[in-house]
């Protein structure tokens, strides 16, 4: 096991490395320039000075060789649509709103949606699997910022029970954190149902039943460990992408997370920030997974995990 | 005499012609697996529903654009932000289609709270009705009365009819709503068929080959699922240019790997199954093993994902156009339409609820049509 | 309202489900959030507190780095130049009491009062101001705006820029400690407007420099001077802003903080504004219907101009007078500002915009005495031109390409342009090609476009602000219109016309005819408003036509 994971952290490190090979070249294919509209209002000349001092007029080898020394060195630079703020401290000083955002959608949708499952599964074909199933499906065709907006207006403006926007404490993210969990409750929900209703009908569960297990012991005791694998696969780049945060609902509700911050400098080229986001989003994407193939093999022993050689 | 008798009984008996393979043959009609499969999807009722919905969807789709004489394109700005009426269903107040713009106005007094029931509707007084619900006593916010504006009448155009209302610039809505969810639809079929193609086969190779190939191929999704969705995106779109097709591919490419990691940890939980060693043991060629055992039993997982594909795609397009990148004006889908009714869900809700309601229904007959689609092919579950 | 019912009906179920799952967290907060937004309204008029938002975070507090509005409006407010603008774009004084111009235009001196200080204590002194734009042409700091404001007005300050010079040729010296002298490369007119904008605000040698790399990144690696100073910066999130009790005029100063929040969907401050957590709100187009007939909205006009640019150099069609002629009379403007922007924006008739500039001698307004170039729509006479150009061109179909970005109501705006084009002019097909904002500069900077809308606010108070636009090879050009007699003119308003205000206001008059009506190069579209909510007992607050947007100096809460 511990060699296992040892040799997939060396993968991991190769594979940041191409990706961020990969993101700065894509970068550098990317149109427009990072100077926005005051490049309007330059000359010829003077815009050479400001490429000059972004270090944007070297040949793109040497950018590359540059970013790569100072990306080993732990420094991804400085951002240009912030003047002279560091890259490292806009990553950190905005993952802290997704991540909290993210952690408490996660935990309450897929808690949720579990149960939502596994309900709807036991009563299989029934009125309350009709219902679940109908939130379910309500729940991923609505777009989020459709229900977003109708969460924030009832709630927030007509009943003023929930504050409407911006970041100040934790009231301040129960909306947001609603809004975010509709998808994880709804994609979790079926997927539990479609894998409880599959295992509750295997042989297995059938002995367990016949042996004089109660009806929820079965479903606790046999049926969730079985259910839980694919539903892993699923949580995991789900889990991602909550944690880095959503543009719509970090929008909408005024949450200064990592999602708006992303798309925010891909719309104004700030190479910079989109490098360190992509690379840190990388980062995480891979240690979700890393995680995901641990847990495997705790949940369903049948999964042996194995090296690049037997 | 034995002779004769033998004749006399020949004409009672026939020879029967040997044969042995015959004997063997099973007389009951032969069932293919998908012929199984399509028969219990017939006893499933909320499926066949979800199945004659989506036709009739899709046909609408087709040709509901032509149904009325206006087209999605043509503008009259003074036909702007018309609410829906239809006929036959216009005196019915409840359903919303009588073509009038209403407004619940809060104030100190029912004299100020009609004022600006006026001021709301451009002091169109002579088709402006008032329902006061509350006198109120002065006190802020008190008396609450509902204005209703009799758009139409006030346009001269009783004898008019936009089943959906018109939106910001005067055009069609049900043309445009029509004509909208035939290129959503478009784009997330075509989406979820690259998906599909590329997911399943990525997936399952990598799973059930395992060993090295499953580590550098699971490699390779990771860099391709760590470099960010919107970079990739925004350049194929740059690149390419924002159409239909653009935005399909580029959906795809960023998509397929969900499938490829669904597919491959379940195929991985399958190949170490008894089912399948006793195959492997009796002999049967990996593309057998894949395509019989392998296939069939990760199948119901893939019709779910790919029903999560297409509302996906639907929504990722209509994200594009909420950042500017969705596709080129004045072609609408239904995620441009949501995005721009959005706008006007307080002020103008019909621009948001017909395409919101079109694209929930749309998502839950795919849903329960993969449901139902699911227990048919899971040889598990049938009865 | 009735119809949203429908909906509400349709998500009742999920909410109520998840409200449940969350109601443990509610109680507590209805009661403060009640009390709130009760108490807010009678509390806040004693207090002199407003709460707003700001629709970004604000990307640099360094005057020399600055690009934005959202940057010069806090710098603004924080800081304090040689001037400051008042109400109608009144220059009052600011770091200097007043100033004397040398004959030839092109010495100023300004007075500094002795009473101004910096944060820290330190006096404000003329050897700020001195640094301070040093610091903005130095081609090392990388200033974008230095340049682009100080280029071709403070002596030498392009070729230090290019670094042909060294910075201690510019021409700005420190008399004594109060006394400032800014040599002019030319005659100036407009220079004391020219002085308020973020560009020219002085800054601590001392401070800065000790610094380095850390200032102006947090709130406390900032020296204020002005009326007001930030004492909070969570970046990305909100901001403070307090009266500064050191600054010299603080006896004027009524506003004892302003909380800025950054929200950046409108519906959503539109939300806060309605549960009184904010007190002004800006409108969009829809909600604009919504809140008609409401006592708190307030129309602010604005002099930025909005025009259809069209590029000569990559259409053929384009380069035809004819068709740019046809294209400036086929769009009906009136239908667009009315309800299509349904902002108050009013239709453009020239360049230069309404309420901006007046007469020097006679105080007419400047597009009273031009008048509109050009009548809002007439389609008749876009069609006679258009197939005069169909016949030199030679041909009966002609496509051009317009860009579109994604700004508020872009995609609005250019499927309307669209059709109302094609419509009117026969042949004529519009192929729309939408990309994100970068992009879009980097294709007008590359000229590699047919149609774009652009707009134009002012960085000063004179119409050269706005009729240096198009001079021939200009940086904001970019689409090959060139003519001699208009370059003459604009030269000549620097120039030889420089001192002689009626002659240089001619000039302009004469070269914006040229443009628009004899060469057609752009057509004007709209001039912007924002239709805004505001609480009635703001009072006070000035709406800048150049610089930060609004001065809160003087404003009050009743």
């Amino acid at each position: 096991m511990a060699r296992y994971i040892l040799q997939r952290l060396g993968y991991m490190i190769i594979t940041l490395f191409i990706i961020a090979t990969v993101s700065f070249f894509l970068m550098k294919l990317m149109p427009g320039s990072p100077l926005g509209a005051a490049q309007e209002k330059l000359s010829e000349s003077q815009l050479e000075i400001v490429l000059d001092k972004y270090g944007l007029n070297d040949p793109i080898p040497v950018q590359y060789y540059t970013y790569m020394k100072n990306l080993v060195q732990g420094d991804l630079g400085v951002s240009f649509q912030f003047d002279n703020r560091e890259v490292t401290g806009i990553l950190l000083d905005r993952f802290g709103p997704s991540l909290q955002l993210g952690l408490q959608a996660l935990i309450l949708g897929s808690v949720i949606g579990i149960l939502f499952g596994l309900i709807a599964a036991v009563y299989h074909n029934g009125v309350i699997d009709f219902t679940s199933t109908i939130i379910a499906v309500l729940g991923t065709s609505i777009p989020s910022f459709v229900f977003a907006g109708l969460l924030q207006y009832y709630i927030g403006v007509k009943l003023e029970w929930l504050p409407v926007a911006t970041w100040d404490g934790f009231e301040y993210s129960i909306l947001p954190t609603i809004a975010l969990a509709i998808f994880p409750l709804a994609t979790s929900a079926r997927f539990m149902r479609t894998e409880m209703v599959e295992v509750l009908g295997s042989d297995f569960i059938t002995t367990a039943r016949a042996k004089g297990v109660g009806k929820f012991g079965v479903v606790f005791k046999h049926g969730l460990r079985n259910a839980l694998i694919p539903l892993i696969t699923i949580m995991g780049p789900m889990a991602v992408s909550l944690l880095t945060g959503t543009l719509v609902i970090e929008k909408i509700f005024g949450v200064p997370g990592i999602g708006d911050q992303f798309v925010n400098s891909i719309t104004q080229n700030d190479y910079p920030i989109i490098m360190g986001t992509t690379l840190f989003f990388a980062f995480f994407f891979i240690l979700v997974i890393l995680i995901i193939d641990i847990l495997y093999g705790i949940v369903d022993p049948r999964i042996r995990l194995t090296g690049g050689d037997k | 005499m034995a002779d004769d008798n033998k004749k006399n009984l020949d004409h009672l008996f026939v020879l029967t012609e040997d044969n042995q393979q015959s004997n063997e043959k099973i007389n009951r009609p032969v069932t293919t697996f998908l012929q199984d499969a399509f028969r219990s999807l017939r006893r499933n009722v909320a499926a066949m529903i979800s199945l004659v919905v989506l036709i009739i969807i899709i046909v609408m789709a087709a040709f509901g654009g032509q149904m009325n004489e206006y087209d999605s394109t043509t503008q009259n700005l003074s036909w702007a932000k018309m609410p829906p009426k239809v006929q036959g269903l216009e005196n019915i107040g409840w359903l919303g289609l009588d073509g009038t713009d209403s407004e619940t106005i809060e104030a100190s007094t029912v004299e100020a709270a009609k004022e600006r029931g006026l001021a709301r509707f451009k002091n169109d007084e002579e088709h402006i009705t008032f329902d006061v619900k509350s006198e109120g006593d002065g006190t802020e916010d008190s008396a609450k009365v509902v204005a209703t504006h009799d758009v139409y009448a006030s346009k001269d155009m009783e004898d008019t009819y936009f089943w959906f209302g018109t939106d910001g610039l005067g055009r069609d809505l049900w043309t445009r709503t029509w004509e909208g969810t035939r290129i959503s639809l478009f784009i997330a079929f075509l989406a979820a068929a690259i998906d599909l193609v590329i997911g399943v086969a990525y997936g399952g190779i990598s799973g059930y080959y395992g060993g090295r190939a499953d580590n550098v191929m699971q490699r390779i999704i990771e860099i391709i699922t760590g470099i960010p969705n919107l970079v990739v995106l925004i350049l194929m779109i740059i690149i390419m240019g924002s159409g239909i097709v653009s935005i399909s591919l580029a959906l795809a490419i960023t998509g397929w790997t969900g499938m490829a990691r669904i597919v491959r940890g379940e195929v991985l939980k399958l190949k170490n199954q008894e089912f399948v060693l006793a195959s492997r043991t009796l002999g049967a060629p990996n593309g057998r093993i894949i395509s019989r055992h392998l296939i069939p039993n990760v199948a119901s997982l893939i019709i779910i994902n790919t029903m999560f594909t297409i509302p996906s795609a639907i929504f990722f397009e209509a994200f594009l156009s909420f950042i500017g990148l969705g596709l080129q004006p004045p072609t609408a889908s239904l995620g441009t339409l949501i995005d721009d009714g959005f706008k006007s869900l307080t002020t103008y809700p019909h621009m948001l609820i017909f395409p919101a309601i079109l694209i929930s229904v749309i998502m839950i007959a795919f849903n329960l049509l993969g449901d139902g689609l699911r227990d048919a092919f899971d040889p598990k579950m049938r009865k | 309202m009735k119809k949203s019912n429908w909906l509400l009906l349709v998500f009742g179920l999920v909410l109520t489900l998840f409200l449940a799952a969350c109601s443990g967290g509610d109680d507590s907060d209805s009661s403060s959030e009640g009390s709130d937004s009760e108490g807010n309204a009678e509390e806040s008029s004693a207090e002199q507190v407003l709460n707003l938002i700001e629709v970004d975070e604000i990307p640099s507090m360094d005057p020399s780095m600055a690009t934005d509005a959202i940057a010069f409006q806090w710098l603004g407010a924080t800081m304090e130049g040689l001037y400051r603008l008042g109400e109608n774009g009144e220059v009052k004084p600011g770091i200097a009491t007043d100033h004397e111009v040398s004959e030839d235009s092109l010495t100023w001196t300004f007075n500094l009062r002795e009473d101004a200080t910096w944060s820290n204590g330190d006096p404000v002194t003329a050897h700020d101001f001195v640094y301070s734009w040093r610091r903005a042409v130095d081609p090392d700091t990388g200033s974008s705006y230095g340049p682009y404001m100080m280029g071709g007005v403070i002596k030498n300050a392009t070729a230090i820029n290019q670094g042909e010079m060294d910075v201690e040729e510019l021409g700005v010296k420190a008399e004594d400690d109060y006394t400032l002298v800014v040599e002019l490369e030319n005659p100036t007119p407009y220079f004391e407007s020219l002085a308020t904008f973020g560009t020219y605000l002085p800054l601590n040698q001392a401070f800065v420099e000790e610094q380095g790399d850390q200032f102006a990144l947090e709130a406390d690696t900032i020296l204020y001077n002005g009326p007001f100073t930030m004492t909070e910066w969570n970046h990305n999130q909100n901001f403070v802003i307090e009266k500064n009790p050191d600054y010299w005029d603080a006896d004027s100063v009524d506003l004892e903080k302003i909380n800025l929040d950054i929200v950046k969907d409108t519906s959503t401050a539109v939300n806060m504004y309605e549960t009184g957590e904010i007190d002004r709100v800006g409108l969009s187009a829809e909600y604009v219907d919504q809140y008609a007939g409401d006592e708190r909205m307030r129309v602010i006009e604005e002099p930025t101009l909005f025009y259809l640019k069209m590029n000569q150099t990559r259409s053929e069609a384009l380069a035809n007078l004819n068709v740019r002629k046809a294209i400036q009379l086929a769009i009906d403007k009136q239908g667009y500002t009315d309800v299509i922007l349904n902002n108050g924006s009013v239709v453009a008739g020239g360049l230069v915009p309404a309420n901006f500039v007046n007469h020097p001698e006679t105080g007419e307004d400047f597009r009273e005495i031009n008048g509109d170039l050009v009548p809002v729509v007439d389609k008749e006479k876009a069609k006679e031109y258009w197939n005069k150009a169909l016949e030199e061109l030679g041909t009966d179909s002609v496509e051009i390409e317009m860009l579109g970005d994604d700004g508020e109501s872009a995609e609005k705006t250019a499927e309307y342009f669209q059709e109302q084009l094609q419509s009117t002019l026969p042949g004529l097909t519009i192929k729309i090609k939408s990309v994100p904002f970068q992009e879009r500069i980097r294709l007008n900077e590359e000229m590699d476009y047919d149609l774009q809308v652009s707009g134009w606010g002012p960085d000063y108070i004179d119409p050269l602000t706005f009729m240096n636009l198009f001079v021939t090879d200009g940086p904001n050009n970019n689409m090959g219109y060139s003519n001699e007699k208009y370059d003459e003119l604009i030269a000549s308003t620097s120039g030889e016309l420089a001192q002689d205000p009626a002659a240089r206001w001619d000039a302009f008059l004469e070269a914006e005819k040229i443009l628009i009506q004899e060469d057609a190069a752009i057509s004007p579209l709209y001039q912007r408003a924002r239709t805004q909510l505001w609480d009635q007992d703001i009072q006070g607050v000035i709406v800048n036509p150049a610089g930060p947007q609004y001065e809160y100096k003087w404003a009050h809460i009743e």
